[in-house]
């Protein structure tokens, strides 16, 4: 649902203790793990700074296997879920939360859907029997699908349909990008697609995926975590888990040619490009390498592309990108891109921009980087892991540990990550960008614009 | 109605259980230096992540620009950027990277933030980074063109939206000839722009006299102290902040934004209100929330929940020094843009006409008292807060007040503030659509309505 939110650029994040930080502190979140005997992963963890908790339900099931023929469908269930279950009528879950001095929202990923509060931490109890209401079950009317089918449609038109660049890079590339149907379809849905849901197509994606069986709950903030965890086993503990489908092939084939592809944009007026590369497999030696890489690359005033592309060139006021522009390169379970973009002027050629970056990635893959400049990148993702924690009032942390829960069954790892960072050496760093940042692991999408400004 | 999931729906339904009481919030303590030239640091420890934000804030922006400057109050602070007297741009930028965080200039209405967001243990270091930035910048006439064009193309960007070019116009309407209703210069005004320009902006509008610094996270008091007195002490230049408050006047205007073929019409409706300095501005915000300002509220409910007009229905107090104005957005489907604007209305008249149940109001102020303490529970949040009472001149009394306040609103005050604020025959309308379909359907509430001069 993303109440009111554009779709924004998440920064990679990342926990640093280089020799520069000797003798600081370590920061730590205190992680409980416990699984349900439904198969409900409930992770716990306290922080007392506010009298605040996060309530945060993952389910295993994003836009990436959603069914074919029905794209969209992921996100406008993810509508659905706020439109009534047994003991909560259209609109009352939210009015529930809203009433109680809380915000809320939801947000369908590639690979996990999420619902999330921050309440009063003395409104735990309320909040999770509303989360487990609709975690049993759904009650929703014919009248309730269409509106919702309506909201989405103008969620799709405020967002692309009627915004220049509306789905650039992060809805586009990864179309052209990628050859799976499961990776390279349009998530947001076609409105005939969307059009064309029914209540059946609900209750069979219901009973399939959401499941304690398929879901994790992180509690995070002000809490108790022995009355947290008592309450949470008497609202979910006696659920039924179902029997899951086996998980369809999502793999991407390796890129052996580089693709150019040129889109036209009637509602822009000055070009745009991006560059959109297939990461390294996740939690794998290379996989942090290129998180450091991103840094060095693509974020903050200090990184290369922005030092050629901006100050030194002058064709744009500011190149975006990283690991995952719908979320970080921690909560996504599947072949993933590494993008850029920019949007540049009339008067230069799309070869004169690619030439330019192509002049910074041949630097980086045929020189090693200096000690100082892979330092400073580790810098610059503790920092942005820090502020990763603290998102959205604690919701960031919710985040790491449920996709840690679900993806990893790890949410512990969240106190660890720092260890592989650490370990990536300038050799590696030269390696990772060797094979992953070769032209033929790219593509590349140039926005025509409209002519005539 | 369908059923289903893993239990059997119950003929009666279950309420949900109560929770227990409310913890006390009390807001996070601060302290105030005063250095020798007047400037006030206000540093407020919070938190357990190793992070601290800085803000110098100066009151300065948009609205010190003349009527030919549109913009180079923007100009001036990304010029900022491009080095100091002893620090290149690349320099700066890799020193706060060094630090985990960015220089970030933000040019606002009536205020220009210099700040940074870095680890704990380098902000003494960022302090004095943000006081050179602030206090010696070196404004390279080589770098000028080249931001320049930077702005020209964001100009060209930003006049594609069709939300800018909605809000463009609403502005205009209000203000007319303040800075507050020039929100778009011209490609000539701005190429115009020369480094002479640019330092007599910043000479005019910059100094020890403008300026407040912030402090929140987590972070060494007594080093931060130090560091915040030896880098802005000597700053004494400048003159006193600029009062400028338009005289901002309600009156039925209309105006339409041609975009063919668009699926949505952009619609922005309001008029200017009562501002924060007035003692019944929380009512203002209490009537505001619970008829357009939360997801709950009368017209989402309606148009979005209820109908399916739209998705992104918002409404909001919007507020710069000593001034505001009420505002409903919407983006809703073209064929409908006529019965969401009757609903709109519908709802508005329906507050007029009668005071909202009592639980309704509950629920309006619990979501804001509850919403007060997430605005209090991050550095930035903590900052914003500060340097909005400050703005004002509202003082510390407005914040620590404020929940008491918003919970003494009673339904006749809101019912008063709907009949009285929101007077619907004197709001400024705009509307970013496709004319040939659109025209017709607002025709009942267009007809005898001035149109707006281009």
């Amino acid at each position: 649902m993303h109440l009111y939110r554009r779709c924004t650029i998440a920064v990679c994040a990342f926990l640093c203790f280089g020799t520069l930080f000797a003798g600081q502190p370590l920061y730590t979140i205190p992680v409980e793990y416990h699984t349900l005997g439904n198969g409900l992963k409930v992770v716990l963890a306290a922080d007392h700074t506010s009298p605040t908790v996060v309530v945060a339900a993952y389910y295993n099931i994003g836009f990436r296997i959603e069914p074919k023929g029905k794209t969209g469908f992921a996100h406008l269930f993810e509508h659905l879920m706020f439109q009534g279950s047994e003991n909560l009528g259209k609109m009352e879950f939210i009015r529930l939360i809203q009433k109680n001095g809380g915000i809320l929202n939801g947000s369908t990923r590639f690979d996990f859907t999420n619902y999330f509060e921050v309440v009063p931490s003395h409104k735990l109890e309320t909040i999770l029997w509303a989360e487990a209401d609709r975690m049993k079950g759904l009650a929703i009317t014919q009248e309730n699908l269409v509106n919702q089918q309506g909201v989405v449609k103008n969620e799709v038109k405020v967002n692309v349909l009627n915004q220049p660049y509306g789905g650039f890079p992060w809805l586009d590339l990864p179309q052209y990008a990628n050859t799976n149907w499961n990776n390279a379809h349009n998530f947001y849905g076609d409105l005939a697609d969307l059009d064309s849901a029914n209540l059946n197509d609900v209750k069979s994606f219901f009973n399939t995926y959401y499941a304690p069986n398929n879901a994790a709950l992180v509690l995070y903030g002000d809490i108790d975590t022995k009355d947290a965890l008592a309450m949470v086993t008497k609202y979910f503990g006696t659920m039924q888990p179902s029997t899951l489908p086996p998980k369809p092939d999502i793999a991407e084939p390796r890129q052996e040619q580089e693709k150019r592809v040129t889109k036209k944009d009637t509602l822009a007026f000055r070009p745009a490009i991006a560059f959109g590369y297939h990461v390294p497999e996740r939690n794998t030696p290379e996989y942090y390498a290129m998180g450091l890489l991103d840094q060095i690359l693509l974020q903050g005033d200090d990184s290369k592309l922005s030092q050629m592309l901006v100050k030194k060139k002058g064709f744009t006021s500011g190149v975006g990108g990283g690991i995952n522009l719908l979320g970080n390169m921690f909560n996504y379970n599947g072949p993933m891109l590494w993008m850029g973009s920019l949007i540049y002027d009339n008067t230069v050629p799309a070869d004169t921009i690619i030439a330019a970056w192509d002049d910074v990635i041949n630097g980086i893959r045929q020189k090693q980087v200096d000690q100082k400049t892979l330092d400073r990148a580790l810098v610059k993702l503790r920092s942005d892991l820090y502020d990763n924690f603290s998102g959205l009032f604690g919701f960031g942390t919710a985040d790491l540990l449920a996709s840690f829960a679900l993806f990893d069954n790890d949410p512990g790892r969240i106190n660890t990550l720092e260890e592989n960072f650490k370990n990536v050496t300038p050799e590696l760093l030269q390696k990772t960008a060797q094979e992953y940042l070769r032209p033929t692991n790219r593509t590349i999408l140039v926005i025509e614009p409209k002519t005539g400004k | 109605m369908l059923f289903f999931g893993l239990t059997i729906a119950a003929a009666q339904k279950q309420t949900p259980p109560e929770g227990g009481t409310p913890k006390d919030f009390t807001l996070p303590k601060k302290q105030v230096i005063t250095l020798r030239n007047g400037i006030e640091a206000v540093l407020v420890p919070y938190g357990n992540l190793p992070k601290v934000t800085i803000s110098v804030v100066v009151r300065s922006g948009n609205m010190n620009e003349k009527e030919n400057q549109v913009w180079l109050a923007d100009v001036t602070g990304d010029m900022m950027k491009e080095g100091t007297a002893t620090r290149s741009a690349e320099q700066m930028a890799e020193e706060a990277s060094s630090m985990g965080g960015s220089v970030n200039i933000n040019v606002g209405d009536d205020q220009t933030t210099i700040g940074g967001d870095v680890l704990s243990e380098f902000g003494p270091a960022m302090v004095r980074l943000l006081a050179d930035v602030a206090r010696n910048p070196l404004f390279p006439e080589s770098e000028l063109e080249r931001i320049k064009n930077n702005f020209l193309r964001r100009l060209t960007v930003t006049k594609s939206s069709p939300q800018q070019l909605t809000f463009e116009q609403f502005r205009k309407a209000l203000y007319g000839d303040h800075p507050y209703g020039r929100i778009f210069p011209t490609d000539n005004i701005l190429k115009s722009y020369t480094i002479g320009d640019v330092k007599k902006f910043y000479a005019d509008n910059f100094g020890a006299p403008r300026t407040t610094i912030y402090v929140a996270g987590k972070f060494d008091a007594k080093e931060m102290e130090k560091a915040i007195r030896s880098s802005f002490d000597g700053w004494k230049k400048g003159s006193k902040p600029l009062i400028n408050v338009p005289k901002a006047h309600a009156h039925k205007s209309f105006h339409l934004v041609e975009r063919p073929g668009a699926p949505q019409s952009t619609i922005y409706l309001g008029l200017p209100v009562m501002n924060p300095a007035n003692k019944n501005y929380v009512q203002m915000i209490v009537t505001n929330t619970l008829l357009g300002g939360y997801f709950s509220s009368r017209v989402t409910a309606n148009i979005r929940e209820q109908k399916g007009y739209t998705y992104s229905p918002s409404s909001q107090i919007s507020s710069r020094y000593h001034d505001a104005y009420y505002v409903q957005t919407a983006d809703v489907t073209t064929d409908v843009t006529g019965p969401a604007l009757k609903e709109i209305f519908y709802e508005i008249n329906r507050l007029q006409q009668e005071a909202p149940p009592i639980d309704e109001l509950r629920g309006v102020q619990n979501y804001l008292a509850g919403t007060f303490v997430l605005q209090n529970s991050s550095r930035q949040g903590i900052i914003n807060q500060l340097a909005f009472s400050r703005l004002q001149g509202i003082g510390d009394n407005y914040l620590t007040n404020y929940v008491k306040n918003v919970l003494a609103v009673t339904p006749a005050e809101v019912q008063h503030i709907a009949q009285s604020q929101l007077r619907d025959d004197e709001m400024t309308l705009v509307i970013t659509g496709d004319r040939a379909k659109v025209e017709k359907q607002i025709e009942e509430y267009t007809k005898d309505t001035p149109m707006e001069k281009k």
